[in-house]
Order: structure tokens, then C-alpha cells, then sequence
């Protein structure tokens, strides 16, 4: 039952209305990104709810259980909540850049959207510089971390948004050079070429040892750091002294942030899935329920984490991506060249 | 060409009384300079409930209740510290089966109050869920103290010449079922954290507490064992029959949060081991020796003192011998000297590990501030 | 250093095994208020006071042991001497937000006037509607169930051996503990003599006396639900 189906019929339709070509693809495009953001704003409000049943069944308890049937309302209930809450802006702030970092934050998480494939032949737009495009756009977070740090005129903030920012960048590298390791053997930048390039389960690149798994594990490190989540969450940590860059945000500014990060988190999951594990490729099942499934895997591995590990000092965190990650993936990425072009691998 | 030396200025931050990690409400005042502590100042008396005032007027079997809430996650050992200093000033003696429900009770204490050191511990360090692993197994202790004596946190149970119940039918089995699993359990959590790079990182050479320091200022209990000084009063200064149990003490020398956290790991197996021993070696007989709740103490001074979880416990007491109250109690507590010498150990380091510190230290205020 | 790399990592996928290894199990939490806590028989609640399972009057006799063993002053008992100069109670108030649930009054009563029952739902929006008087006290102890151990004055001679018997009914019940129970038992047949004269020596072998009693009654009603 593959989906491609229903927008090539969609597109057909608004076609054959006989508007002129340049108007049917900006709506068509316009109404892509409203039905991801549609999309994403259900994926949001899954997510937190399964973090939450996740995060209880690993601890032996049960989670929201009297909103709905065990629970599934409760993200609902919360977000009424936080959209009746009173938005308290403190009088010192710099307004312009404390009322646009939630947005610039938001913008940000939604970008990547538009070369991610989402089924077979279901992709907003096949950039044929995909993940490039990628990794330049998430790092955009960065500024609206910086622009709450600033704008709340506050030193705690100021801290913590900094403390941010260098972590995101410093752990930017890392992961670029996990992902080049894969690129090496796609020979192309584009999504849709990488995901062709893993047609069988052999082919998955989280399999081709001994390059695979090394860059899927830096991966997974790497992209747990940008999206400040244990155990590299010490900028928003409560137990820490600053509670991070959003101290002074509250109601919908401050969910705003918290759904940026959940939509972050579904954005490094999809984009491992695509890399590492084959994105939409499968048998039997259409190639979205492939997609959702293995990304879904993912987001419940970077939980699994979350749960299990105590948190990195910030020093720590930069030591060990300086010192630790970066070398390593560099190793890698001289590996997979070196068996790219030897021809060691002709899988 | 010359670099000018940068113009740093240190500046004063409050970690204050509300606060998640501060274990109870305690303030610090630190000064630092840049992300490093060049001075920290503890501010205590949030918690002050002026019990040893209290004591003074009330007889002694009803400060048993209030020296309860001195300590109250080891509020056996509070009772059992009074009680044993006022037996020796009145020379009472106290059956075999109350010596040895007594122990058992406050080895099971011991577990438990580890055991929310180890969550909380944890919980500051950013693993959320070893909390509700430890949690979980002080539940099946504290329904063993329910069933014993009808509370959960302040237990009122080892008196002036006793323990006030005896424990009913379904204690011996449970008590034993929990004993089969708890080391396993303690397993889980070892291998949980113990290699755990990030715990290790987070808590290597972090405090570093040397034994002259510790000894200096007075420091007891794991934190002291932790720095190489093999001091346990229930080996050095036996009271009740610890005498007729075989247990080890763990030492470690490295005096850092890593030691600490091992020392402890190990107690908990310790006392599992006492329990086991005290079961198979519980007498039949009676639980308490008469004493009227009217009782008056006769004249003299007395401190005495046990191995609590966290460090030396101990009451002093000075009875007239005219009155059915004590003249004065004094209370001392095991976190104290460990809060004060927490200024030593964060110089240097950063609040990251002011955290990590306090955590390992196993500082809780009640004891500080009574 | 590799050694170090390679006993990191399978630290770090040890810890993912204990984490996961609790994800099937069953949760242990308990949904309250559809699933209640089967409290032990001895836990310490809030403060009831009994009254006579056949009359239903109140047991107390305003002797005020209860208001003397209390440490925080929780409990207030006025009384009148009436015509045969015996006490007739006026006024109990206990003063929920100042009772610290120590049991010392429960033990000191020799009268099974007075009880903490297992009962913790008592919470209200106003701080004066917890300051109980008699006709409260007593409504919150009629459905809590006691040992009589009191001995009546007017009916010493047949009560007393009822009290002997029911000292003794559990020892023959109760074959785990031989050596426990006969010194109770006949510790319960002498004291019923001296049962008035000197306040303390009795209360305090209550203290003691109280253990086996009420423990038999412990292994009546078993927990089910807990174990």
C-alpha cells in the first residue's frame, strides 16, 4: 500500500484544474509543508507521550495512566495547559531577539523536513546536495540557542545558552564525519541515492563492518549531543545550578522550545535510519511503514539512553568529542576511503 | 610581542536552600572564578527544630518519638542511640531477643538509608532510574517495618529497655525472601554504574579527602573509610552484641566520590550478611524490660555512641536524678563534620561536581541542623 | 588504552542490559484509590477511640494516661467527678495537626480506650477540621476492630477468667512459639489480681503484654494481599 500513489493523484488533480504550471507547484509545494507540519505536530505529541510510558516501563512503573486510555491524551492535556499559561516576559529583556529565538528554534527543527524520504518516491524535494543541505540547516538550533542565552538578560541563561552552542558545534563535526564515511561509498550527496544504495539488508551500511558500525555508533553519540539529550543534556539539567537557556520562557514559548527539541529528535533518528539502516528499504511492507518503523527504533534507542546513563560534565562532553570522537571518526572515514577505492568491498 | 594579563573578576553565586541536589534545604555561598570554586560557605539552620530543647522537656521514654525525626531516614539508630545511653546511666539490662531484634532492625535501616543515598545519588548525577531501582527494593523494607511496628519512617520501636513489639508472623518469611533477592539486586545496580565510564569520569578524583583531613575535622563512617582509615565502632567500640557477628569493613584509600560510593555498595552487602547471621541466631524470650514511663535516671553524665550509615552518632545526656526529664541532650550527627569539611574538597573543582560531592558525602540536614 | 576503550564500551552496553532487562517486567505501581494498600493490622493512623463492642459506649474513663504519655500535646481531656465521685469524660480533643502518630498513648491506655487505626484517609480543606472532638473520635473508631483486654471493675470475677482463657486460647493455637506465649499467658493469669492499685507497674507490663496479644490477633487476619 505505498502512499506515493496518493500525492502523484493529488498533484494530477490540482494539474488538471488548469492553473498555470508555476502556481500548481507552489501550491503543491505549500501544501507539502503544511502536511508535514501536520505530520510532525502528531509525531511530537506521540513522542512525548511514549517517552513518557518508555521511560516508566524501564523503571517498573506505568506512566500517565488516567488521561484517556493509558494516557495517549495526556500531551494534549499538557499542551492546553502550557497555551493557558500566563507568558511572563521579564522587563529587561532584549525583545526582538527573546520574542524570535523560540521561532528561529522552531523554523530550524522543521527545515531538514524537506529532503528527508519519507516512502519510495515520497520526498518533498530530491536536493541533489540532501545531506548537505542537512547538516547545514540543524545547525541553525545553534542560533536560537544563542538568541535565548542573550535576549533573557540573565547570566544563568547567558551560561547555559552558551554552554549549548558549544556543544552542538563541537559535536557538528563528529557526526559530519560519520556521515562522510557513508557518502564515501554512496558516491553521491543525495537522499534518495543513499537509500537506493542499501537495497538489500547486507547492503544496510550499519552492517558493512568494519566502517558501518563504527560511524553508526559516532552517529548515534554525535547526534545525541546536538539534540541535548542525556547523557549530554547539562545545559537544560535541572540537577546543575542553571537550568539552561529557556529559564526565563514560559507557556507556549517554553513548549515551543520542547517540541522544537522532540522534532530535533525524530529529525536525527530519520536521518540515521536513511544513512545507517536502509531508510525506506524492506520487504513485504509498504516502504513508510519500513521508514517509521526503523526511525522509530532509533528515537526508542537515543530513550533507552536517556534512561540509562548519567550526565557528561561539560568538559568532559568537549574532551571527549575533541579528543575521542573526532579522531576516531577520522580513522573511519580513512578506512572506508581506503576500502571504497581499493575495491575490498564490492558488496 | 606581549600579552596583557586578562582582568578576571570572581564573582559570588548562591546555590540556595531550594534546591534539587542540596539534599535537604542547605545553602552554599560560592565564589568563583570563572567556572572554578575558589571558596565555598555552607549556611545551615533552615532545618533547626530545636529538638535537643525539646528533649529537655519531655520524660525519656517520650524523646524516643523526637529523636526519631533527628535522623529520620535512619530513625532507628536514633532510637536505639538514646535508648542505649539511657540504659547505661540506669544500668538496665535488656533481653536477648530484644538485642538481637534490635540489630536486625538496624542493619535493615542501614540498607535502607544507603539505599536512598544510592538513588539520590544517582538522580544527581543524571541516571534517572537507578532512583526507582533503589526505591523499589526500600519498599519491601519499610512493609517489613510497617508490619513490625506501624510505621514507615519514624518507627518509635527500640525503646529504654527493648523494642516495643515483638515481630509478628509473616515478618520472618518476607525478611528472608528479601535477603535471597537483595544481592542480586545490589548486582544489578553495580553493574549498572560501577564501569560505567561516565560515572567514573564524573566521580574519580573528584573530592579528593585525605586522612588527615578527614581526621582533622572529624569525619566518620564510609566517608572515612573511603579515605583509608579502617575506623567502624561497631568493631572498635562494640555496643549491643555486634561482637558475635562476623562482617567486613570496606576501606578504600583513595579518598575520592568513587570510594565513597564503593564503601557503601559494599556496606549494603555487609549488613545483609549481619541480618542473615542475627536470624539464625534469634533467641526466643522476652522483647522488653519493664521501665515506668515515669522513670527518673539517676545522677550523672553519659555519651554513647553508634556506627550509624552516615558516620558517628551520638547522644550525650546529663541527668539530675530529681526529675523524670534529662537536664540536657545533646545530639550529634555524622553529616555535620561532613558538611564542614565540603569546603576543602570543592576548591578547585567545579558546580558540576559540588553536586557529585555533596552526593557522595551522604550529607542529609536534619542531622546537621537538628 | 585499547584495553580501557573496549572495557568502557561494554560497560556502557552492560548498563543498557540492566536498564532493558526491566522493561518486561510487571510494574509494581499501585493505582490508587481503585487499588488500596492492604494497611497492616498494626500500622500507626490517626487516633480512633473504641467503644464497647456490645454497649457502644466509650471504654475511656478519663484516667488522662493517654494525655500525660503524649510528647507533643496533641490530646486535651477534660473531666467532672460526678455523684459517686467517679470521672465522667467532658471533652477529648485531639489535635490532628499536632499528633506526631507515636503510639505512646495507644500503649500507655489500659483501658482499650484508645487506638491508631490503620486509617490515613483524612485529609480536609480546612486546618480546624482536623481538631476532633469525642463524637468525631469516636465515629472513626466504630468500625475498627480490638482485642478486649480491659478488665471491667464491675464484672472482675467472671471477665477475669475470660481474660486468662483468651491469654491462653493462643498459645494453644500458637505452636511456632511455645516459649513466648506461656510466660504471657501466665504473666496475663497473675496480673489480673493486682489490676488496680499501682498505675504504672500495670501500664508498662502492658507494654509488654500488649506484644503477644496483639500479635495473635496479627496472624488471624493474614495479609493476603501483600504476600
Amino acid at each position: 500500500m505505498e502512499i506515493a500513489g496518493i500525492f502523484k493523484y493529488l498533484y494530477e488533480q490540482l494539474q488538471a484544474t488548469g492553473l498555470p504550471q508555476g502556481w500548481v507547484d507552489f501550491i503543491s509545494l505549500v501544501a507539502a509543508c503544511f502536511m508535514i507540519f501536520g505530520f510532525l505536530a502528531l509525531v511530537v505529541l506521540f513522542f512525548v507521550w511514549w517517552e513518557r510510558k518508555v521511560s516508566a516501563h524501564f523503571q517498573q512503573r506505568l506512566g500517565p495512566m488516567r488521561t484517556g486510555w493509558h494516557g495517549w491524551f495526556q500531551t494534549i492535556a499538557d499542551s492546553i495547559k502550557l497555551l493557558t499559561k500566563e507568558d511572563i516576559t521579564p522587563n529587561a529583556v532584549d525583545r526582538p531577539v527573546f520574542y524570535w529565538a523560540p521561532i528561529v528554534g522552531f523554523a530550524a527543527a522543521f527545515a531538514p523536513y524537506v529532503v528527508i524520504p519519507f516512502a519510495k518516491g515520497v520526498i518533498v524535494s530530491d536536493l541533489n546536495i540532501g545531506i548537505l543541505f542537512v547538516l547545514a540547516i540543524t545547525t541553525f538550533t545553534v542560533i536560537s540557542m544563542l538568541m535565548a542565552g542573550w535576549g533573557s538578560n540573565n547570566k544563568y541563561a547567558l551560561l547555559g545558552g552558551m554552554r549549548s552552542a558549544a556543544q552542538v558545534v563541537s559535536y557538528e563535526v563528529p557526526m559530519v564525519v560519520a556521515v562522510l564515511s557513508v557518502i564515501v561509498f554512496v558516491g553521491s550527496l543525495s537522499m534518495v541515492d543513499i537509500v537506493t544504495a542499501q537495497a538489500h539488508i547486507y547492503e544496510w551500511f550499519v552492517f558493512r563492518a568494519p566502517f558501518g558500525p563504527i560511524a553508526f555508533v559516532i552517529y548515534l553519540i554525535a547526534a545525541t549531543a546536538e539534540t541535548n539529550r542525556a547523557p549530554f543534556d547539562l545545559p537544560e539539567a535541572e540537577q546543575e545550578l542553571v537550568a539552561g537557556f529557556n529559564i526565563e520562557y514560559s507557556g507556549m514559548k517554553w513548549s515551543v522550545f520542547f517540541l522544537a527539541e522532540y522534532i530535533n529528535l525524530f529529525t536525527v533518528s530519520a536521518i540515521g535510519a536513511t544513512l545507517f539502516l536502509g531508510g525506506w528499504q524492506g520487504p513485504f511492507l509498504p516502504s513508510w511503514l519500513w521508514f517509521l518503523g526503523k526511525t522509530l527504533f532509533l528515537v526508542f534507542v537515543f530513550m533507552w539512553f536517556r534512561w540509562t546513563y548519567p550526565r557528561l560534565r561539560v568538559d568532559h562532553l568537549m574532551e571527549f568529542s575533541w579528543k575521542v570522537l573526532l579522531p576516531v571518526g577520522f580513522a573511519n572515514l580513512i578506512l572506508a576511503g581506503l576500502m571504497k577505492y581499493s575495491g575490498w568491498f564490492n558488496w | 610581542m606581549t600579552t596583557k594579563k586578562l582582568h578576571t573578576e570572581e564573582f559570588t553565586v548562591n546555590m540556595g536552600p531550594h534546591h534539587p541536589s542540596t539534599h535537604g534545604v542547605c545553602r552554599f555561598k560560592l565564589t568563583m572564578d570563572g567556572e572554578v570554586i575558589v571558596k565555598a560557605e555552607p549556611v545551615i539552620g533552615y532545618l533547626h527544630r530545636a529538638l535537643e530543647k525539646i528533649c529537655e522537656n519531655r520524660t525519656y521514654p517520650q524523646c524516643i518519638p523526637v529523636m526519631d525525626r533527628f535522623e529520620y531516614c535512619t530513625s532507628m539508630s536514633c532510637n536505639m542511640v538514646f535508648a542505649l545511653a539511657v540504659e547505661k546511666l540506669a544500668k538496665i539490662e535488656v533481653p536477648e531477643r530484644a538485642e538481637y531484634l534490635r540489630v536486625i532492625m538496624l542493619e535493615l535501616n542501614r540498607i535502607a538509608s544507603h539505599l536512598i543515598w544510592y538513588g539520590t545519588t544517582c538522580l544527581d548525577l543524571g541516571a534517572l532510574t537507578p532512583f526507582l531501582y533503589a526505591f523499589r527494593e526500600r519498599e519491601d523494607i519499610l512493609d517489613l517495618f510497617e508490619m513490625t511496628c506501624g510505621q514507615r519512617l519514624t518507627y518509635n520501636y527500640i525503646r529504654i529497655g527493648g523494642v516495643s513489639r515483638d515481630i509478628p508472623e509473616p515478618f520472618l518469611p518476607k525478611l528472608r525472601k528479601f535477603l535471597d533477592e537483595f544481592d542480586a539486586r545490589v548486582d544489578d545496580y553495580e553493574a549498572l554504574l560501577n564501569g560505567n565510564p561516565i560515572f567514573i569520569t564524573r566521580n574519580k578524583e573528584i573530592g579528593v579527602m585525605s586522612k588527615e583531613l578527614a581526621l582533622a575535622y572529624g569525619v566518620s563512617g564510609p566517608a572515612l573509610r573511603a579515605s583509608g582509615v579502617r575506623h567502624d565502632l561497631r568493631r572498635d567500640d562494640p555496643y549491643s552484641i555486634y561482637d558475635r557477628f562476623k562482617f567486613n569493613i570496606p576501606v578504600y584509600h583513595g579518598g575520592d566520590c568513587f570510594d565513597r560510593y564503593m564503601v557503601r555498595m559494599q556496606e549494603m552487602r555487609e549488613s545483609a550478611k549481619i541480618v542473615r547471621q542475627a536470624l539464625d541466631q534469634l533467641p526466643e524470650g522476652e522483647i522488653s524490660t519493664r521501665v515506668s514511663p515515669a522513670f527518673k535516671a539517676k545522677e550523672g553524665e553519659l555519651y554513647s555512641r553508634i556506627e550509624n550509615s552516615r558516620g558517628e552518632m551520638g547522644v550525650y545526656i546529663k541527668a539530675d536524678g530529681k526529675e523524670k526529664k534529662p537536664y540536657r541532650v545533646k545530639m550529634r550527627g555524622g553529616s555535620f563534620n561532613q558538611l564542614m569539611v565540603m569546603p576543602e574538597l570543592v576548591i578547585g573543582h567545579k558546580i558540576a561536581d559540588v553536586v557529585a560531592i555533596m552526593a557522595s558525602l551522604d550529607i542529609i540536614m536534619p542531622e546537621v541542623d537538628r | 588504552m585499547v584495553k580501557k576503550l573496549i572495557d568502557a564500551i561494554k560497560n556502557l552496553f552492560i548498563g543498557l542490559g540492566v536498564t532493558a532487562k526491566h522493561l518486561p517486567r510487571k510494574h509494581i505501581t499501585l493505582q490508587y484509590p481503585e487499588e488500596r494498600w492492604p494497611m497492616p493490622e498494626r500500622s500507626r493512623g490517626v487516633v480512633v477511640l473504641l467503644s464497647d463492642k456490645e454497649t457502644g459506649e466509650l471504654n475511656c474513663t478519663a484516667c488522662l494516661l493517654c494525655m500525660r504519655s503524649c510528647p507533643t500535646a496533641a490530646i486535651r481531656i477534660e473531666f467532672e467527678k460526678d455523684e459517686k465521685n467517679k470521672r465522667q469524660l467532658t471533652s477529648f480533643v485531639v489535635d490532628n495537626t499536632i499528633c506526631c502518630y507515636c503510639g505512646l498513648c495507644e500503649e500507655a491506655c489500659k483501658f482499650d480506650a484508645i487506638k491508631l487505626a490503620p486509617k490515613y484517609e483524612f485529609a480536609t480543606y480546612n486546618k480546624e477540621d482536623l481538631i476532633w472532638d469525642v463524637k468525631k473520635l469516636q465515629e472513626m473508631g466504630r468500625d475498627v476492630d480490638y482485642e478486649v483486654t480491659r478488665k471491667k471493675k464491675t464484672e472482675d470475677k467472671p471477665k477475669a477468667p475470660a481474660a486468662a482463657k483468651e491469654a491462653v486460647k493462643p498459645d494453644a493455637k500458637n505452636a511456632d512459639k511455645p516459649s513466648e506465649s506461656s510466660p504471657a499467658g501466665t504473666a496475663a493469669k497473675q496480673e489480673t489480681k493486682p489490676a488496680e492499685p499501682t498505675v504504672p507497674k500495670v501500664e508498662e507490663k502492658k507494654t509488654e503484654n500488649n506484644a503477644p496479644a496483639v500479635e495473635e490477633k496479627g496472624e488471624d487476619r493474614k495479609e493476603e494481599g501483600k504476600q
